[in-house]
């Protein structure tokens, strides 16, 4: 694995992330008037510079060391050997999930994609039998639509695929 | 004084009042247990209702509702590390891992009893405080509300104990997406990047649906098995311990209501800030701060104590000034409005009965809801044995569906998913999610009062070193933020002191 300043490349990634993310926001703040851009912007340079002490202290350098003791000591190799490690297909495959249920919920609207997503979440992840995925399924739109559409009266969103249902 | 206290609690002791109270009770505590729904969204639905009724009556309903809606947070923080409103997070912080360990039952009647105890302590301060109020409220301008943001945002970055650099990182990026929207200030919207929705901002509640319980099922989905890790069989034979743990643990328990009645009373900073500050300062001043976010039971009283107390002292800006303490208080001055009663200065005059028959009601259904809501722990207890496979698809379908009712925008949905992601990401690469939300909740007004303030400096910094408040404020920041380094220096005397009495005769 290539390191850089003794961390493995992969472990900056997410403090890189996020210095593109301030980079792009400060560049977009200069973009308006200097009243509208005036806290924005400051805030901006304050978290590309709490982003770079992040990456520093990510270092195996004695400024890193000192940074992480002082200021991040969660994040000593003995705190973070004790965290759980998990497969990164299952990670992307939970994240895809969730994602899919709200994609759905768009497309479809929510008494097409509760069935469905209930029906297949717990048929191909929890490997329950066909009966009890097909009655909890049915029972969890049954208590969406009574809470939200009877009781609260809000007509819930019918998706873009059934705009007129 | 004491005749206007006596008439708000006589109005309140009538069979129908009374029902009415028990009926928001129910309603808050079913409310505050669902995620993303809460006291907000209660009063709104039930504000048309209550057209009906007497002004008395209707307060009482919606005291009945506020009451309850912390206690009914309390149980799904707990049991599912999702909490039911905003300010319930922090209870999830040592409230969960002592679910996790097989003592969910201690933990709700810890956070059952220190609920009521707040709610009472919270009660005597309003009394006591209402009438001067505004002599209080009226210290506090523009740069003390800013400098109060910042301090918020600082001594929460410290209650991250170990991570406050990420904590600060992750505190600058909530204020950045706290940023997006229309500028109320200069005019125009800022940061949507052509997206209409995005005009009224990052709605809160559906990032913070997506921050917990989103991010909470998703890391349930990797992990497999139950919520309780355990396996064994929920104990919930704890809960009258946990209802007397609070007594053990006085000290915290007032803390945190003193906490959450200064705080709350101050515009602005929500019950969210005032679960997260009486946390923080809970576990600083613990001699064993670090097994708090472990299961420390002092981390579930010392937020449930003042969220209580808040939302008794969140009526004294609202009642007082007309300033909403937070969203809900926001939603219950229309509810207040609609019967005939304004807001302000003028209400302390014109509608004592009401005023302090909501606060009777308000602190009897707080009282009450701990009692009830431990009547239902049983059968809630029992969820965190539930199978991922079971549970993950019917939390998430409740957690869009109620994201997707807070103003049925169907945008919504796609936050609460993308803040889901987020936060998932945040816990996996170890960046602390409390500071986020926090940052959400105080961007925008911490800016306003930044633009305020240098309105009244004239575009100076002045300002802030010419109130005694504001350097008391600054000093106290620069305090916390330099506390790492103090305690970490005072460590290495420590550890030099100890290798020089190894090493001597």
């Amino acid at each position: 694995m290539r390191r850089f300043f003794g961390t493995p490349v992969v472990d900056y990634l997410p403090a890189f992330v996020l210095f593109i993310i301030a980079v792009i926001y400060l560049v977009t703040g200069y973009g308006y008037t200097p009243q509208a851009r005036a806290f924005p912007v400051s805030v901006g340079w304050a978290a590309i510079v709490l982003v770079l002490l992040d990456i520093t202290a990510r270092t195996h350098t004695a400024a890193g060391e000192t940074l992480t003791r002082w200021f991040n000591p969660a994040a000593l190799p003995k705190n973070e050997e004790a965290r759980p490690q998990y497969a990164r297909a299952k990670e992307i495959s939970a994240v895809l999930w969730a994602a899919g249920f709200a994609a759905l919920i768009v497309l479809g609207g929510f008494l097409v994609a509760v069935p469905v997503y209930v029906f297949a979440s717990m048929r191909l992840r929890g490997k329950r039998p066909l009966w009890f995925c097909l009655v909890i399924g049915a029972a969890a739109t049954l208590f969406i639509w009574a809470l939200f559409t009877q009781l609260l009266q809000i007509e819930l969103y019918p998706g873009m695929l059934f705009p007129e249902v | 004084m004491l005749e206007m206290w006596l008439g708000g609690l006589q109005g309140l002791l009538h069979l129908d009042v009374l029902g009415f109270v028990f009926l928001g009770m129910v309603i808050g505590l079913v409310f505050g247990a669902i995620p993303g729904l809460g006291g907000t969204t209660a009063i709104a639905l039930l504000m048309p209702l209550t057209y009906g009724l007497e002004p008395f009556t209707a307060l009482a309903l919606a005291g009945g509702v506020m009451g309850a809606v912390p206690m009914g947070g309390s149980i799904t923080s707990i049991l599912l590390n999702t909490p039911g409103t905003a300010p319930n997070a922090a209870t999830c912080l040592d409230g969960h891992p002592l679910a996790q360990q097989g003592k969910a039952g201690l933990a709700i009647g810890a956070a059952g009893s220190a609920n009521a105890i707040g709610a009472i302590i919270g009660t005597v301060s309003v009394l006591a405080v209402l009438p001067i109020a505004s002599d209080l409220v009226l210290m506090f301008g523009p740069p003390e509300f800013f400098l109060m943001g910042l301090f918020a945002l600082a001594i929460v970055a410290t209650a991250t104990r170990g991570k406050m650099l990420r904590g600060l990182v992750v505190g600058a990026l909530g204020l950045m997406i706290a940023f997006v929207g229309f500028n109320d200030v200069a005019g125009g919207e800022r940061f949507t990047y052509g997206i209409e929705y995005l005009w009224d901002g990052i709605h809160l509640v559906p990032a913070l649906i997506g921050l917990f319980a989103v991010a909470e099922m998703i890391h349930l989905m990797v992990k497999g098995g139950s919520v309780a890790q355990s396996g064994s069989p929920v104990k919930i034979t704890k809960m009258t311990a946990g209802l007397l743990e609070v007594f053990k643990h006085m000290p915290t328990v007032i803390r945190g209501s003193l906490i959450g009645t200064i705080v709350g009373a101050i515009p602005g900073l929500g019950g969210t800030v005032v679960a997260f500050l009486s946390y923080s300062v809970t576990a600083q001043a613990s001699k064993n701060p670090e097994s708090f976010g472990k299961g420390n039971i002092q981390g579930v009283i010392a937020p449930e104590a003042a969220i209580c107390a808040h939302d008794c002292s969140a009526l004294i800006p609202t009642l007082t000034f007309g300033i909403p303490a937070g969203a809900e208080m926001a939603v219950f001055m229309g509810l207040l409005i609609i019967h005939g009663m304004q807001p302000g200065p003028l209400m302390l005059r014109d509608h004592q009965v009401e005023i302090y028959g909501l606060i009777w009601a308000l602190t009897a259904s707080c009282v009450l809801a701990s009692f009830v809501g431990l009547l239902f722990v049983k059968p809630l207890a029992k969820i965190t044995q539930l199978d991922s496979g079971i549970l993950v698809p019917l939390v998430l379908s409740t957690a869009f569906a109620g994201s997707f009712a807070i103003d049925m925008a169907i945008e919504n949905v796609i936050v609460t998913a993308v803040f889901g992601c987020l936060g998932y990401l945040m816990m996996r690469y170890d960046y602390p999610r409390l500071m986020i939300v926090v940052a959400l909740v105080l961007g925008a007004n911490t800016e306003r009062n930044f633009h305020q303030s240098m309105l009244m400096g004239e575009g100076g910094w002045s300002i802030f070193l010419n109130r005694p408040i504001s350097v008391g404020l600054m000093i106290a920041i620069a305090a916390v933020l330099c506390l790492p380094i103090f305690r970490g220096v005072f460590n290495q005397l420590r550890v030099r002191k100890l290798a020089a009495e190894r090493s001597g005769p």
